[in-house]
């Protein structure tokens, strides 16, 4: 049954008060200003976390350093940058996609698996010519990510079934899976490490040349391309914008709603998976347990700040890169605590998604007399 | 008989248009007084003044013969004033016991007043012949319990003055009956009830006291003995002549076919139980009906979102039952549904996106590279066509008034020239210059061939527009009239026991 009282606009000129606080609804934002909100948002993160760090004994004249300049003015730094961002791009394009038709995509993580899973398979057992093996593994990665997601959707589309517990869920099998075949038929031969064996050279994306950047970036720029246009400019992404935004006009317009969520979450495990490929292919160099961890998190909050906009999500992911490596370095030279490094990161986010109260509401204080 | 309420010259506007223009009323203790009235009478707004909802703009209120000045719902709660609202006032996933603990605080710890409030809701079912388990969940009784649960929830709270608004137009008639005795045994131990409907029956049946309302003011307040139905039909639809009744052009093949349509409402109750029509080429078919009967779910069953449980829906005489909205627009229908912001806007999106999404769905702007220029050139012209007020074609959506929201599903559902139109009420909300221009718009689609099918809660306007009539009373159409149409046999028909 839809909530008609929840669709009628009409409702929202509503002014709440505390005390001599008014709190009006906004009925548009200019440009200008909705960017000025989110950049005050930044700001107090920023000094939230320029306090901790002092108070944690880092100095000041480093702090600026180790984050701005060493992080994106340094040629080391930068490109640990980019690295760290690859996967990032891929993981916040998975959650902004499956959140642009409002299917809350919890599960990147296990989808995540299932690319490395498809991945590995293609490697270990070394299937096809080695000229095209890495194309190979990429294929086959996207197709696992894909078929993750798959039984969640149509669990949704057809009955209705929470899309947030089944996919969660979901992440728990796809590690143990992984745990059981690392542990078991997959463990390394060489050093009985609970990790598959490693990649041959011609199952590792190759580098770009610039210090250790690789292909995974390439890869994850061409994403946010395709991305872009098919949110942005296809027919497919205005069907993608009025199924997120009201379904239930879409289908009276007729819309093929199921379909359109379907290949939408569809393409969000694919993409889950192509991060799983990069993760093995450039970085890990093998099926580890660890390889996941965090990105699920890391895709819906880049996704998040980035309003789902594939655009914005390359330039978030750059900037969560760069707020990951420099936390690593900080961590390292000033023996901070990771969770330090996490606290700092989770400010920040969290300030600038703060921000979103005063983009949707006006607040001002009454005068004296309650006027 | 003491007088327990005195209301006289009630006056509310909501943005510009008057709901309730000098109305007055008066209700005794001890009796049952039926408020009637067409939709858009004014008597809901009434009585959610009496409830404190409302601050009327002009008028006065007497409870117990001293004038008072009605704050808020706690305010009219102290006074002994209680409504059962026809959507009930229920958290469902809780107990009977816990939903009217929490309107009346007896005190104390949760677990003992949940306990005394379970003792005090048996009393009173005995007391009304109720039958209620005080530890069943909301969820799990029927929505007559769910009624039952509300009045004792009201009479707890010491109500001298019940209203009780269309009680039964969710039961069965069995139900009804029983209702209206334990209504009639409430009045007969002092309490004043005042009965909202629009059943001329319940009217002769249960009620002492008649007050008849008619475009916000009280027309009426007789011996319901002493007015014979069709008097009462008359004065609650008025008798005002109607403009002179546009010529109709054609009734040709027919393009819209329904026959021996079911459908059920969300809780499974049946809506429509075997709706047969044709609207045909050049034609106005109007539905007429209080609203309730039906109309919803025949607009939503056509709209292709509510499946048919029997029966057919043919366009162009090709059988489209069960299609897909998409696959029913592609044959021709175009559809203006009664909730703008439900089914036939996004509020969030743009203007051009809103108008342009059925063009785009049909394949006019493109699949790989949206043609967005196009499409808003395209808006621009509707804009201009039917004078949609706007901050242009990127504006969002939610911030057009409801007249100019309506004319931009209007020009939306026109464009795609299929020629078969649904409109729910299609001016519900609308001030009265909108109104003429929606209005004038589905006149000039008919003189351009359009079969349009017009559903609508508002007598006066399928009056003026149809070319045929058909009353949809409880989900049947139980009688058709050719323009003109005599307006108190439709009446009668509408408010009549079908």
């Amino acid at each position: 049954m839809p909530d008609r009282a929840a669709a009628a606009p009409g409702r929202t000129f509503r002014a709440r008060r505390f005390g001599r606080l008014n709190l009006e609804v906004r009925q548009s934002i200019g440009r200008f200003k909705h960017a000025a909100f989110i950049a005050f948002g930044l700001g107090v993160g920023l000094a939230i976390s320029v306090a901790i760090l002092l108070a944690a004994g880092v100095e000041a004249a480093n702090i600026f350093d180790e984050f701005v300049v060493l992080t994106f003015f340094d040629r080391l730094g930068l490109s640990s940058v980019l690295i760290e961002c690859s996967p990032l791009i891929l993981v916040g394009l998975s959650a902004a996609v499956a959140f642009r038709v409002n299917f809350w995509n919890i599960g990147i993580e296990g989808q995540f698996f299932w690319g490395a899973i498809g991945a590995t398979v293609i490697a270990i057992f070394d299937v096809g010519p080695p000229s095209i093996r890495i194309g190979l593994m990429l294929v086959f990665a996207i197709v696992g990510g894909f078929l993750w997601i798959v039984p969640p959707a149509i669990f949704k589309i057809r009955f209705g079934v929470n899309e947030v517990i089944s996919t969660l869920l979901l992440n728990y099998v796809a590690y143990q899976f992984v745990l059981n075949q690392i542990y078991g038929a997959w463990q390394d031969p060489r050093d009985r490490f609970p990790h598959s064996e490693a990649f041959d050279a011609a199952e590792r994306l190759p580098l770009l040349g610039w210090e250790k950047v690789h292909l995974g970036l390439l890869i994850s720029l061409v994403a946010v391309a395709l991305v872009w246009w098919l949110m942005q400019r296809s027919r497919f992404g205005v069907y993608m914008r009025f199924v997120g935004a009201n379904p239930h006009m879409a289908l009276a317009s007729g819309i093929p709603v199921a379909m359109t969520i379907f290949l939408a979450v569809g393409l969000s495990g694919a993409l889950s998976g192509a991060a799983g490929f990069v993760m093995g292919a450039a970085q890990e160099h093998r099926l580890t347990g660890t390889m996941a961890a965090g990105y699920g998190f890391s895709g819906i909050m880049i996704a998040f700040l980035a309003r789902n906009n594939p655009a914005a999500v390359l330039v978030v992911a750059f900037l969560i890169g760069g707020l990951y490596a420099a936390g690593q370095s900080v961590k390292v030279f000033y023996s901070l605590p990771q969770a330090l490094v996490s606290l700092i990161q989770a400010i920040v986010v969290m300030c600038v998604a703060a921000s979103d109260f005063l983009v949707r509401y006006r607040v001002h204080w009454l005068r004296g007399d309650g006027r | 008989m003491t007088v327990a309420l005195e209301m006289s010259d009630v006056t509310k506007e909501f943005d510009g248009v008057r709901a309730l223009d000098g109305a007055w009323f008066r209700a005794e203790h001890g009796r049952v007084h039926a408020l009637l009235g067409e939709n858009g009478a004014g008597k809901s707004s009434l009585m959610n003044v009496v409830c404190g909802l409302y601050a009327p703009d002009r008028g006065s209120i007497a409870v117990d013969g001293s004038p008072v000045r009605i704050d808020g719902p706690a305010h009219a709660r102290a006074l002994g004033i209680g409504m059962v609202h026809q959507h009930f006032k229920l958290v469902r996933p809780f107990t009977v016991a816990e939903n009217v603990a929490m309107a009346n605080r007896l005190g104390g710890r949760w677990t003992d007043e949940l306990a005394l409030v379970a003792e005090t809701i048996e009393r009173y079912c005995g007391e009304l012949g109720f039958d209620l388990d005080p530890q069943a969940r909301i969820d799990s009784i029927s929505v007559a319990e769910r009624q039952r649960v509300e009045i004792v929830k009201v009479l707890m709270s010491g109500t001298r003055i019940l209203i009780l608004d269309e009680p039964t137009a969710v039961l069965t008639d069995d139900e009804a009956d029983r209702l209206l005795a334990v209504i009639r045994g409430l009045a007969e131990r002092g309490t004043a009830v005042v009965l909202i409907t629009h059943k001329l029956r319940e009217v002769h049946d249960f009620a002492d006291r008649v007050t008849i309302m008619r475009a916000g003011r009280t027309v009426a307040d007789e011996d319901p003995k002493a007015l014979s139905d069709e008097r009462m039909t008359e004065l609650m639809v008025g008798s005002a002549p109607r403009s002179a009744a546009a010529a109709r052009s054609g009734g040709g093949r027919v393009r819209l076919a329904i026959e021996e349509l079911a459908a059920a409402r969300d809780d499974g109750v049946a809506a429509l139980a075997g709706v047969s029509l044709a609207v045909g080429e050049g034609e106005i078919y109007g539905v007429a009906g209080v609203g309730g009967n039906g109309q919803t779910e025949l607009a939503e069953v056509l709209m292709g979102v509510r499946s048919a449980l029997g029966g057919r829906v043919a366009l162009d005489g090709e059988d489209r039952t069960s299609a897909h909205p998409g696959e029913r627009r592609r044959g021709g229908l175009g559809t203006v549904p009664a909730d703008r912001y439900l089914y036939g806007l996004t509020a969030d999106l743009s203007v051009a996106e809103n108008f342009g999404l059925t063009g785009l769905a049909a394949g006019r702007y493109g699949t790989w590279w949206v043609a967005s220029g196009r499409m808003r050139g395209d808006t621009e012209a509707a804009i201009d066509a039917f004078e949609i007020q706007c901050h242009g074609p990127a504006s969002r959506s939610r911030l057009l008034s409801g007249g100019n929201a309506q004319k931009l599903v209007l020009a939306r559902e026109l464009s795609g020239g299929g020629g078969i139109l649904v409109a729910h009420s299609p001016t519900r909300g609308l001030d009265v210059r909108a109104c003429a221009a929606v209005q004038s718009q589905l006149l000039e689609a008919r003189g351009r061939g359009a079969a349009v099918l017009l559903i609508s809660e508002d007598l006066d306007e399928v009056l003026d527009l149809s070319d045929r009539i058909g009353v949809l009373n409880r989900g049947r159409i139980v009688g058709e009239f050719e323009r003109p149409a005599n307006r108190h046999e439709v009446g009668r028909l509408m408010v009549g026991h079908a």
